[in-house]
């Protein structure tokens, strides 16, 4: 009797434990559930709101849906890749927030969240891939950042054209801002349809400049570097006259690295190839008007060859093979590099950090100094950060106009005295001390928290040139008076506006990378082969383990390895596009 | 056989749980290595992917470097196979030696410490330490007269760094191992060489080595199904643009053009490859020691 006890206790036992197992996994099922069930529940609640529209366009069938405000609200739904630094206060999330409820109440835009993720280690990529394998509901208004996710969506045919649609609705603040630069619909065009709304951002932000050591270049008294000549003298003065009482080996006159490519932001070597009229490692427009890899250009060979002599006699680091990006800033910081090419928000960071090391230190911004013949050129930075893509399924794709045309209108560019010049939302981005004036930051009961990223696209609105705009009126002396210049003035190096300045006074040279495209089938199979062969070509020239001929070798060798298959399909994308 | 399976059940059914997780969690996603033979899109699924056999395969090999690849794969993990499999070994024979119980302790400590740091912390402390340009390893070389050495900017150079800078970070949890072995040797045949006049050393030849050989092999079997990863972390964090030709492997190539770019397919085709290699090397491995070694896991 005992032991049978024992016995139907054991059996119940596993029953409870495989009962568990069974319930486990279903409650794993369960949350990836609330997605499908959100799902399958707003097109129920965004049918409500259709049904009374329809109602409303009982009026008149085929009348303008676009509304400044919807009453009744509609609702668009998103997803959301939270930045895990973003904070929230007041115990908001990215579902329920200030913004939301503003674009509730002054819209009459209903943002429904299918689902948020931390993204971390892109989290948000992986998500979004897994949302389209397993066929979950699309978002009606989603921003993707990552390019190959962007191409794969629009390729899946989940989402519609949107040209037409920004054509019909975007406000002329917008559709002035994404005129500047007639290349930014390029990456998202497929049979001539614009199948994805390019997301602006401020313009130039990683062309660069050279960053020199003012102060050096005061106590050797020597001027402002023209041409590359110029750059070497002032190269050698450093190395074997350093006014810090440095020794020539101590000193890196030059802090550049090209550990994983020649074309990049912050120690860059590719204005060394723009002297000899040329940018690597990106698709120039060639003489014959056809885009051309820059690589194989003969002005690269020069440039390998300038290297090389730089190389040797030791202007740039003995190890830039080993350097990226953040390496290369290093001896920057620690007070024995002379000079860094870099971007010009740069004396911010990492450059305020040298007077640290070197207290005595003066970074000043300079030109990119041209070749032999005169040329100069740098590469050059999309006025693009991602897309913003509306669903095929959006029973309100217009709404997403209204509430970006109310950005670019308010939040853009703000007039001085307009309703957010100081601010956005009291108490979160700014708030007002007892005497009524406003205050930022750490200031602000309960902490500062960014706005910006509540947006149902990233940033909100963005004018290309608008920051642009601001850095060179206040290097002009003007006091800041709108939103966006006591913005830089406060958040940037104090070299800043004169950085921008001298950058802007190259407005030319800048080369952005013309192939925008999904990537072709020989890319897919060759580019990254090719791109090998050519980093390790230029790597062994610029360290004399090849010879300089062995540059054409490479050409012939990029060429017949797929390189030329890969032009004719960029030039056929280009084509397609014009 | 009834009666026991009678009183027994309940023992059997709790083995069902763990039966399927393991076919859920293990053998379940096998059946996504069909993608290795698809151009898979993630939004067309396996229902509509178009099916294009052999293609990745023939991608795979048809790359001008993907031999160079493979090969520089297998040199590098070869070797390092092979010393982290010696180096642990000699090193456990040696520290048994010492009879200091505190010495050997704080020695194993230290020697094993190394296997919890990352790559990418390592990585950044090898290129400062290994540099041409006042490293402190060529410094030290330079005093003696040698001149400065490319540890990491030179391809054989690269292949060398890469396998002692593994076998430093990875011996002293190897050695572990080892030591546990040497634990269970029978006290009494020590004292019986002793008593028949047998050296150290001679005790060290035919005590402690056949001993231990039964581990070394069980080691040595486990880490052949390694043998297509030179370890990704490592490379990954150390190479550079000079020693692309001597120092790319499998999993850095991988990396760079199916992850970066989601080619799944691709990826996955890869991942079978190195698999079904792996296979072949432990099942082979597993019967060379069976033969041989007498040894044997089921």
């Amino acid at each position: 009797m005992k032991t049978g006890m024992r016995k139907w206790w054991s059996a119940a036992l596993v029953l409870v434990l495989a009962a568990a197992l069974i319930s486990a996994c279903g409650g794993s099922r369960d949350k990836g559930g609330p997605a499908e069930g959100g799902g399958s529940q707003s097109p129920a609640s965004s049918a409500s709101p259709n049904a009374s529209s329809n109602s409303g366009s009982s009026d008149g069938q085929d009348e303008n849906p676009y509304r400044d405000k919807y009453d009744p609200p509609v609702t668009i739904t998103t997803v959301w890749g939270v930045d895990p630094a973003l904070q929230f206060k007041n115990g908001e999330t990215i579902e329920n927030n200030v913004a939301t409820r503003w674009a509730l109440e002054t819209l009459g835009i209903k943002v429904e969240t299918l689902w948020s993720v931390t993204d971390t280690n892109n989290a948000f990529v992986t998500k979004m891939r897994l949302a389209l394998a397993s066929g979950q509901q699309m978002p009606d208004v989603v921003t993707i950042g990552d390019e190959q996710l962007a191409h794969d969506l629009i390729d899946s045919g989940l989402f519609r054209e949107v040209g037409s649609l920004f054509d019909a609705y975007a406000n002329e603040k917008w559709k002035q801002a994404m005129a500047l630069d007639p290349h930014v619909w390029d990456p998202y065009i497929r049979d001539g349809k614009r199948m994805g709304i390019p997301v602006l951002d401020y313009a130039y932000n990683h062309d660069y400049l050279l960053w020199i050591r003012q102060d050096w270049m005061d106590k050797l008294n020597l001027e402002a570097p023209k041409t590359l000549d110029d750059l070497e003298t002032i190269m050698d003065a450093f190395k074997h006259r350093n006014p810090d009482g440095l020794s020539p080996d101590q000193v890196t006159p030059l802090s550049i690295g090209f550990k994983n490519t020649f074309n990049t932001w912050m120690g860059d070597p590719s204005w060394v190839f723009g002297a000899f009229g040329t940018i690597p490692e990106q698709w120039n427009l060639a003489e014959d008007g056809t885009l051309a890899w820059g690589s194989i250009h003969p002005g690269a060979k020069q440039a390998l060859e300038t290297l090389k002599r730089w190389r040797d006699l030791g202007y740039i680091p003995a190890e830039a093979a080993l350097w990226d990006e953040n390496k290369t800033a290093e001896p920057a910081v620690a007070g024995t590099a002379g000079i860094i090419p870099g971007p010009y928000w740069m004396s911010g960071w990492p450059l305020q950090d040298t007077e640290k090391n070197v207290p005595h230190a003066v970074w000043k911004p300079y030109p990119i100094p041209a070749g032999p013949d005169g040329k100069a050129g740098r590469h050059g930075t999309r006025f693009t950060n991602g897309v913003t893509l509306i669903s095929k399924d959006a029973k309100h794709p217009e709404a997403l106009f209204t509430y970006q045309n109310y950005l670019f209108e308010q939040l853009a560019d703000p007039e001085p005295g307009s309703q957010w010049d100081i601010g956005v939302f009291k108490g979160y981005d700014y708030d007002l001390d007892a005497s009524g004036n406003p205050i930022y930051g750490d200031d602000i009961p309960g902490g500062p928290v960014n706005i910006n990223r509540y947006w149902l696209v990233r940033d909100g609105a963005r004018i290309p040139d608008a920051q642009m705009k601001a850095l060179l009126a206040l290097a002009d002396g003007k006091e800041p008076e709108t939103r966006l210049e006591k913005e830089v003035k406060n958040n940037y190096g104090p070299e800043t506006p004169a950085a921008a300045k001298v950058l802007m006074s190259q407005p030319d040279i800048s080369y952005t990378n013309l192939f925008s495209g999904p990537p072709t089938p020989t890319m897919t199979s060759k580019l990254d082969y090719l791109k090998k062969i050519e980093l390790q070509t230029f790597s062994e020239i610029i360290y004399g383990q090849k010879s300089l001929d062995e540059f054409d070798k490479f050409v012939q060798t990029w060429k017949s390895s797929g390189g030329d298959q890969m032009t004719k399909e960029v030039n056929d994308w280009y084509n397609q596009t014009k | 056989m009834r009666p026991t399976l009678r009183r027994t059940w309940p023992l059997h059914l709790m083995l069902l749980p763990a039966l399927a997780g393991l076919v859920v969690f293990n053998y379940v996603p096998l059946g996504g290595i069909v993608m290795a033979f698809m151009d898979y899109k993630p939004w067309l699924g396996f229902d509509h992917s178009p099916w294009i056999g052999l293609d990745h395969f023939r991608a795979l090999f048809e790359r001008e470097d993907s031999l160079q690849v493979i090969w520089n794969t297998l040199i590098i993990s070869v070797f390092k196979i092979v010393f982290n499999l010696l180096v642990p070994l000699i090193f456990a024979i040696l520290l048994n030696e010492v009879r200091i119980r505190l010495l050997t302790r704080t020695i194993q400590t230290m020697v094993y410490l190394p296997h919890f740091l990352s790559w990418v912390i390592l990585g950044g402390i090898l290129v400062n330490f290994l540099s041409t340009d006042g490293g402190f390893v060529n410094r030290v070389l330079g005093a003696i007269g040698i001149g400065p050495i490319p540890f990491l900017m030179h391809g054989d150079w690269f292949r060398f760094t890469v396998i002692v800078s593994d076998v430093w970070k990875e011996f002293g949890y190897g050695t572990i191992v080892f030591i546990a072995a040497l634990a269970n040797v029978d006290p009494a045949l020590y004292e019986a060489a002793e008593v028949d006049g047998a050296s150290r050393w001679k005790q060290t030849l035919h005590i402690t080595i056949p001993s231990l050989l039964p581990m070394a092999i069980v080691v040595g079997t486990l880490s052949l199904g390694n043998i297509l990863n030179a370890g990704f972390d490592q490379i990954f964090n150390l190479y550079n643009s000079m020693v692309m030709n001597k120092g790319d492997i499998i999993d850095t190539f991988v990396y760079r053009t199916a992850i970066l770019e989601g080619n799944f397919g691709f990826a996955t085709a890869v991942g079978l490859f190195k698999s079904v290699v792996s296979m072949v090397l432990i099942v082979g491995a597993y019967r060379l020691a069976y033969q041989y070694a007498n040894y044997r896991v089921f």
